[in-house]
């Protein structure tokens, strides 16, 4: 693997990992934006305006898009997280290029009125489609309990209200502020002529003119607040529990993804034994999402409902506990191994690379090889995760819980 | 660089599949197990889900807890899951541990504890998983539509059946195991970094002890295909419609998988362009191939609000029946370099490569090279996929709908 990097003129980034044994290559584009960047008024505009930059250019209707990319074989899709959205599409080594090409193209959209208003039925139907998914809404309410008025705890894909209020000119002055060259990272890994790419982009990109876009990053360490809701629909509990944690951007960061998996891991975790082999609750987990200047420990249980009180006590006793009955080597050794595991199968394939290289750069500014990325999780001691669980008590939640009348 | 699939079979009928893959430093394996929903008597339904879970809780000379330590101690990354006719147990981990591993397998497949006192929490999980899938009405949709399309007992419900999971009983459960759980008929697919010689003395000295089982016959019936509807006070109505199609065994196989990939492979398929981007009517649209060893079909799923219900089911019909019509040679070769490109990046994924490789040996009896299935994608034609269409036409569909309001079926 060769790590590769340029940075144009209008503050564009090039970081690439070549791998010439890779049988394919992807590209992608990381603009460092997202719900945390939006006002109340505007909140869904930016995973609106990740759809639409689908629907085309002055040149390229939606239609010339989507068959561009079937006619290049590409695996393609966008995503829009709570800070950052990107684009990205996995294809054989040859027309790395051409689709290199036609998101540098795609980054410039003409957000034409007519796509607009025809897309806005398709984000309404999103937002019903993940209505349906409990789990799902679970997560987004208790982040936005969780961060209250913090960035942090706006909607990824708005309300109906706001998405029905949005006008095509509000995308507009939005991308205008947020999708500068200085603001978005490019990113490809696999097998692929760095060079050749690096000139390719840079025709295309080149005279884009950056533009200040900051973000504010200010900590918060949530409200722990904690409701309920009914809903008539449903059979089992779900319960969503929010914890403050450390950042992307710290070192500890390592620490507190394997503490997550200590405690809530699908196998083997305190949660298993405590709740899903017991057969309290279905599922239980727990993961870290470390964000920028800001962190969370996430947790996801669903159960039956004459099970919840006894959920809540079991998974208060097991948060209260990590103080005395400390995390033991052992504890610490088989999370080492599932998350080292996980690495190397992850970035076996270039569409896992993509992510862990553009993550990398976004929050932190730098390339990590994945023999960097092993030693920093094998680093970590037992004092380091002791450590944490007394700077950030596990004790004090945020939770919302949804279930039947 | 030439692939080179290699196959070996035990005395007692074990089949072991290498797969290498250049360049990864990692293996997975998956094992087929003749342990499947159809294969369960009836009244019984639900019992492969909960001895999916049962035979992990203690093992050999292990307890529940000393096996999960042990299989969390190599790092691996377990799945497992409920077909028609298998229990599926897979894995990925680094390369190194892979002997470790499948020595834990084998206790887990040829001597689980079985206890009755942990038989209680998986049958309480597995009726919390059915329970689950009714507060998730996409997923429920689709288990539907193959319980309805699919005769009987091939198409059933992988989660079970509450009745049938609550008189279950330890006993009961456990003798459906020993009568299924066949290594005489269980495939064993490993995929990326490994040696086969070792592979197989090692399989071998684990399985070859274990006498084979005499193979069930299942007695299919054939049920009406039509219209199911599930009252559900959700947001969307979820439409599943699935029509038949030719299973791998056909030589018109690669034209219907050609045909499907022009009705909904990348974002300017059919389906996509016309529900999704002329009009509006969802967010999640979709069909694909699902096959059975006896039997195949095309399944569409939809989502979208009830005033639209009506307008999405008529539009994928209509365009499920209009497949035939207008096909261009550029709409094919779309087609064919996204089955081929995806045939590629999927290769990639040692996990992915076990899995193809345990399900095409089952299916076909061997397994297909990449370079085959390339060159079958490459063979079709406008021609061939408009003649396989006519010859096969669009007709008969199984609807199901969950939501609010029904839908007026064709």
């Amino acid at each position: 693997m060769e790590f590769k990097h340029k940075k144009l003129a209008n503050g564009l980034n090039i970081v690439a990992e070549v791998n010439k044994d890779a049988q394919s290559a992807a590209v992608g584009f990381f603009a460092k934006t997202g719900p945390r960047d939006e006002t109340d008024e505007i909140n869904g505009v930016s995973h609106f305006l990740e759809h639409m930059l689908f629907k085309g250019t002055d040149k390229l209707s939606a239609h010339d898009v989507n068959r561009t990319f079937d006619d290049l074989g590409a695996f393609y899709n966008a995503e829009t997280g709570d800070e950052t959205t990107i684009y990205y599409a996995a294809t054989l080594p040859k027309q790395l290029e051409e689709v290199a090409k036609l998101w540098c193209q795609l980054m410039r959209p003409a957000l034409r009125n007519d796509d607009f208003i025809i897309e806005k039925n398709v984000i309404l139907e999103e937002i019903a489609m993940y209505q349906d998914l409990p789990d799902y809404d679970v997560h987004e309410i208790c982040k936005a309990l969780h961060f209250s008025d913090h960035p942090c705890g706006k909607i990824a894909l708005g309300t109906v209200e706001s998405i029905k209020a949005l006008t095509s000119s509000q995308m507009r002055e939005y991308f205008e502020s947020r999708y500068a060259p200085n603001n978005i990272t490019v990113v490809i890994t696999g097998n692929f002529e760095f060079e050749k790419i690096c000139a390719c982009i840079e025709s295309l990109c080149g005279s884009w003119k950056p533009k200040q876009a900051g973000r504010k990053t200010e900590y918060f360490a949530g409200t722990a607040k904690r409701e309920h809701q009914k809903r008539k629909n449903l059979n089992c509990l779900h319960i969503g529990l929010m914890n403050p944690t450390v950042s992307y951007q710290d070192e500890r960061a390592y620490a507190a993804t394997l503490l997550a998996k200590i405690i809530g891991d699908s196998t083997g975790s305190r949660f298993f034994w405590e709740l899903v082999d017991t057969a309290i609750a279905e599922t239980a987990s727990m993961h870290c999402e470390a964000m920028d200047g800001v962190g969370v420990f996430y947790s996801s249980i669903r159960a039956d409902r004459k099970n919840g009180s006894k959920v809540m006590q079991i998974v208060e006793k097991i948060f209260k506990s990590l103080q005395k009955e400390k995390i033991s080597a052992d504890e610490l050794q088989k999370a080492k191994n599932k998350v080292l595991s996980a690495i190397t199968i992850k970035n076996e394939i270039p569409m896992g690379r993509l992510l862990e290289l553009g993550v990398n750069w976004v929050y932190l500014g730098q390339y990590r090889p994945i023999e960097d990325e092993i030693q920093r999780v094998k680093n970590v001691t037992l004092a380091d995760i002791q450590n944490l669980i007394e700077q950030f008590p596990l004790a004090n939640f945020t939770q919302f819980s949804i279930g039947p009348e | 660089m030439p692939e080179k699939t290699d196959i070996y079979k035990l005395a007692n009928g074990m089949t072991i599949i290498g797969v290498p893959v250049a360049g990864v430093q990692s293996a997975a394996f998956e094992f087929l197990i003749p342990t499947g929903a159809a294969m369960t008597p009836d009244g019984c339904c639900g019992a492969p889900a909960i001895i999916e879970d049962w035979i992990f809780r203690g093992a050999g000379t292990k307890t529940s807890r000393g096996l999960s330590d042990m299989l969390d101690g190599l790092g691996l990354h377990r799945g497992s899951g409920v077909e028609s006719k298998h229990i599926n147990l897979s894995a990925a981990l680094q390369a190194d541990n892979l002997p470790k591993a499948i020595e834990l397998y084998a206790d887990i497949i040829l001597k689980p504890a079985l206890k009755p006192e942990q038989f209680e929490y998986s049958r309480q999980l597995a009726l919390q998983g059915l329970l689950g899938l009714e507060d998730d009405p996409r997923h429920k949709t689709m288990l539907l539509l193959r319980e309805h399309f699919y005769p009987d007992p091939l198409g059933r419900n992988t989660a079970g059946k509450q009745q049938d999971l609550q008189n279950l009983t330890a006993e009961k459960t456990g003798q459906i195991f020993a009568e299924n759980f066949d290594i005489g008929q269980t495939i064993f697919a490993v995929a990326g970094k490994y040696d086969f010689q070792k592979l197989c003395s090692l399989t071998e000295k684990l399985f070859a002890g274990e006498k084979p089982k005499k193979a069930k016959d299942i007695n299919a019936k054939e049920q009406p295909l039509g219209y199911h509807h599930h009252p559900h006070e959700g947001s969307q109505v979820h439409i599943g419609i699935m029509t038949g199609a030719v299973t791998p065994h056909d030589n018109d196989y690669y034209n219907a998988r050609v045909a499907v990939a022009i009705l909904s492979g990348g974002m300017s398929s059919r389906l996509f362009t016309e529900v999704r981007e002329k009009r509006g009517l969802c967010y999640a649209v979709g069909a694909g191939y699902h096959s059975l060893k006896e039997m195949a079909g095309i399944g569409s799923y939809a989502g979208t609000t009830p005033d639209k219900a009506q307008e999405t089911y008529d539009v994928i019909i209509a365009e499920f029946k209009r497949l035939a019509d207008d096909i261009s040679e550029s709409e094919l070769q779309r087609a064919k370099i996204g089955l081929q490109s995806a045939l590629v990046m999927q290769s990639e994924s040692t996990m992915a490569r076990a899995g193809a490789a345990a399900t095409d040996y089952y299916m076909l009896g061997k397994v297909r090279s990449l370079e085959e299935i390339k060159q079958n994608i490459e063979k079709t034609s406008v021609k061939s996929i408009v003649d396989f269409l006519k010859n096969n036409p669009f007709e008969k569909f199984c609807s199901v709908t969950i939501g609010p309001m029904e839908i007026k079926p064709v």
